[in-house]
């Protein structure tokens, strides 16, 4: 049983890390075993918080001030070491790239135990059962490396397996997933119910394990503000998840959503000889002998991981030289070079694509040479993105939203037509999934053409007028 | 069949154990690459500037004994055409030489040792060691961290394409402050939610860790170990001025 009894916590000095650290202010919870609890509320509610409370990592690697008594099976947690609290709790983290040790996905598995000491036989016993219940065997013995998103959160929930822990905690694991990684996401968390493990989630997207909780707890700004169970939760209409700023609890597969590539009457920009292939495979991920697509559109670009969404921008910004496709847009011709002043690509990692000291500077270094008044314009910019007030900032100090609408800023300075964004909502809640909605709709009001790779059907539908599949059929590669 | 990790584990073992792939990197360290010993050690040093390259091909890492063996090609390529160069390229070519020559054997074979060493095995052999694990943890993050680094880098190197800053542009002098800056902070930030992940999952507890990894000496080692103290015994012999041959 996990227990929380008035729980008040702060950050302590030292915690730079502003986007997620968030306070709570008197919290109780009780999980009961076996309990599968939903912890869900817009971002900084306090939610990783709570998991961070009940794993021991708060206090004992994020400091601060912690007020009220946090247990696991009757023991307290801040008074136990970190690695006696690991033995019986166990974690998915949000980042798949960050959290593992090994580089083979074998020795992942065996991590847990090892640190314990146990014996070397029943290590691989454990590890065989949990391959053969995940049915693992393809990913066994890879580089952790060569792994997509998907299989490396299998490979997240599989160590936790491995270890045996009877009490999960799953911080926002779907984050980085497309819809049928989520799925199988879904499934193992099933095995785990059926196993009678307790399981408590920190999630904004809520749809893929809504029916599958037994309790759901919303919070804002440290507290809780409600907590659904059992009916209740069934009969939450939209308009109530909006309010509290949640998600929507339908799951919809972005492949379905009924929307043209083009229309009769759109501006075309068509793409010729579109191909890629990667180092060393085969047969191309994507093949486009002409393609078309709508100019002064939002257009999503859907498909799984791994469809090859992700190379198709580089493609488009002209950063592969494997594709040497061409690009035509209102009767201008633009080979490979060319593209590389047409597109800008918002990517995944904001934050590895701004590079000066502050604000201002980075929009200043985006305008083309010999612009009149140039920083009369960055800022005229950056207003109308709202960065107005941060203009001497440092942009890696900036809220991941902030840096997108930067990194924004930056494609406008630099006067290009076509935007490309890859995966702009992964892991926001719903009111900043709709502000990101709002600023591409602003964007195409600006005349720009908008092509978004997402998974996130929300988004789809608040703002895309257009979409293209990345599933094979579509992308040339079962053809032949 | 049922996967089995124990067969795979026994399957996958290395040729040489890490403690060996570290002796090694030591002797070439000190010998080709810091240049340790004088005339009697002369061939000694062929044979070891021989040894990564064979290595890498026990290995079958064919790539990196390919780039190894053009980048000395590259600088013996340089020292041969010396006398035929004028001044400053004759400086430059001197350097460039020198350097390739002298550091790439070493650097080889550091590569080996990264590249064919995991971060168990890596942690169960400096256990062995008895390293304490104030060592041995800090020392296995970095061992874990430079493919992530790597990553990072490309991305970065990726994303100032896009937005069109190259070196030898108008801002070319401050490209490189430009990849700094968010390649530190986003490696800081990787580094801190691996120990995070890492804590939660046991690490540091002072029991003794078990590890399923295979390591070991076997025969090869124990030739490789004994050519090592061999090395080291010519050296101290020719120190004190007994001449060997």
């Amino acid at each position: 049983m996990v227990e929380l009894k008035h729980v008040s916590f702060r950050y302590g000095l030292g915690e730079s890390n502003s986007e997620q650290a968030s306070s709570l202010s008197d919290v109780s919870l009780t999980v009961r075993d076996g309990e599968f609890v939903l912890l869900t509320g817009p971002s900084g509610c306090g939610k990783t918080t709570i998991l961070r409370l009940i794993n021991g990592l708060i206090p004992h690697f994020y400091p601060g001030v912690v007020e009220g008594s946090v247990t696991v099976d009757g023991q307290s947690v801040q008074e136990r070491e970190l690695y006696e609290t690991a033995a019986q709790v166990g974690t998915v983290f949000q980042n798949p790239r960050s959290q593992f040790y090994n580089v083979d996905t074998t020795g992942e598995l065996a991590f847990g135990c090892e640190n314990r000491g146990l014996p070397e036989r029943e290590i691989y016993e454990r590890i065989d059962g949990t391959v053969a219940r995940f049915r693992l065997e393809k990913l066994m013995d890879r580089n952790i490396f060569r792994l997509s998103d998907g299989e490396k959160q299998k490979i997240a929930c599989a160590s936790v397996d491995v270890s045996g822990a009877e009490i999960i905690l799953l911080d926002e694991p779907s984050a980085n997933l497309d819809f049928e990684a989520t799925l199988a996401l879904r499934e193992l968390i099933r095995l785990w119910r059926r196993q009678g493990k307790t399981i408590i989630a920190a999630e904004h997207r809520i749809a893929y394990l809504w029916d599958l909780i037994d309790r759901a707890v919303i919070l804002r700004d440290g507290r809780t503000i409600r907590e659904l169970s059992g009916k209740e939760k069934d009969t939450l209409t939209g308009e109530t998840l909006a309010v509290m700023g949640l998600r929507s609890t339908m799951q919809e597969a972005p492949d379905q959503i009924q929307l043209p590539t083009i229309k009769e009457g759109d501006r075309e920009i068509i793409l010729r000889d579109f191909r890629f292939t990667y180092p060393g495979a085969g047969h191309p991920v994507f093949d486009f002998p002409e393609l078309r697509l709508a100019a002064g559109e939002i257009t999503a670009i859907t498909g799984s991981n791994g469809a090859g969404k992700t190379s198709f921008l580089s493609c488009l910004c002209g950063l592969e030289k494997r594709c040497q496709g061409s690009l035509e847009l209102d009767g201008k011709r633009y080979d490979r070079k060319a593209r590389q002043k047409l597109c800008f690509m918002v990517m995944q990692d904001t934050g590895n694509q701004l590079f000066t000291e502050s604000v201002l500077d980075e929009v200043l270094i985006s305008l083309p040479k010999g612009t009149a008044n140039e920083k009369a314009r960055a800022v005229e910019i950056l207003k109308q993105l709202d960065l107005g007030g941060l203009l001497e900032r440092h942009p890696q100090s900036l809220s991941g939203g902030q840096k997108q609408r930067l990194a924004i800023a930056c494609a406008l300075a630099s006067g290009r037509k076509l935007l490309l964004l890859d995966e702009p909502t992964s892991g926001l809640d719903y009111a900043h999934m709709m502000e990101t909605a709002g600023l591409l709709r602003q964007l195409q009001g600006m005349g720009a053409t908008v092509l978004v790779v997402t998974h996130d059907s929300e988004l789809i539908r608040a703002c895309c007028s257009r979409r293209l599949s990345f599933s094979p059929q579509y992308t040339g590669r079962n053809n032949k | 069949m049922a996967y089995s990790s124990e067969r795979s584990q026994e399957a996958r073992r290395g040729f040489l154990d890490p403690r060996t792939k570290l002796a090694l990197v030591l002797i070439l360290a000190l010998f080709v690459m810091g240049g340790l010993g004088g005339e009697a050690l002369r061939s000694i040093k062929t044979v070891l500037s021989a040894l990564p390259f064979a290595l890498l091909l026990v290995e079958r890492q064919g790539k990196r004994f390919l780039r190894g063996v053009l980048m000395l090609a590259v600088g013996y390529g340089l020292l041969f055409a010396l006398p035929y160069l004028p001044g400053v390229l004759n400086f430059i070519a001197l350097m460039c030489g020198g350097i390739l020559t002298r550091f790439v054997v070493t650097v080889v074979m550091g590569e080996y040792l990264i590249a064919s060493t995991s971060v168990s095995e890596f942690i169960s052999a400096m256990e062995r060691l008895h390293m304490p694990q104030a060592v041995t943890i800090p020392m296995s993050v970095m061992f874990r961290l430079f493919p992530t680094i790597g990553a990072e880098w490309r991305s970065i190197r990726r994303a100032m394409r896009m937005r069109g800053i190259h070196l030898g542009g108008a801002k070319g002098t401050q490209v490189l402050e430009y990849q700094l800056v968010p390649m530190m902070t986003s490696t800081v930030r990787i580094g801190e939610e691996l120990s995070a992940s890492a804590l939660t999952r046991g690490l540091g507890g002072p029991v003794r860790r078990t590890n399923i990894c295979r390591i070991g000496f076997r025969a090869q080692d124990c030739v490789l170990l004994a050519g090592c103290l061999f090395v080291i015994a010519v050296w101290i012999l020719e120190i004190c001025g007994v001449a060997l041959w």
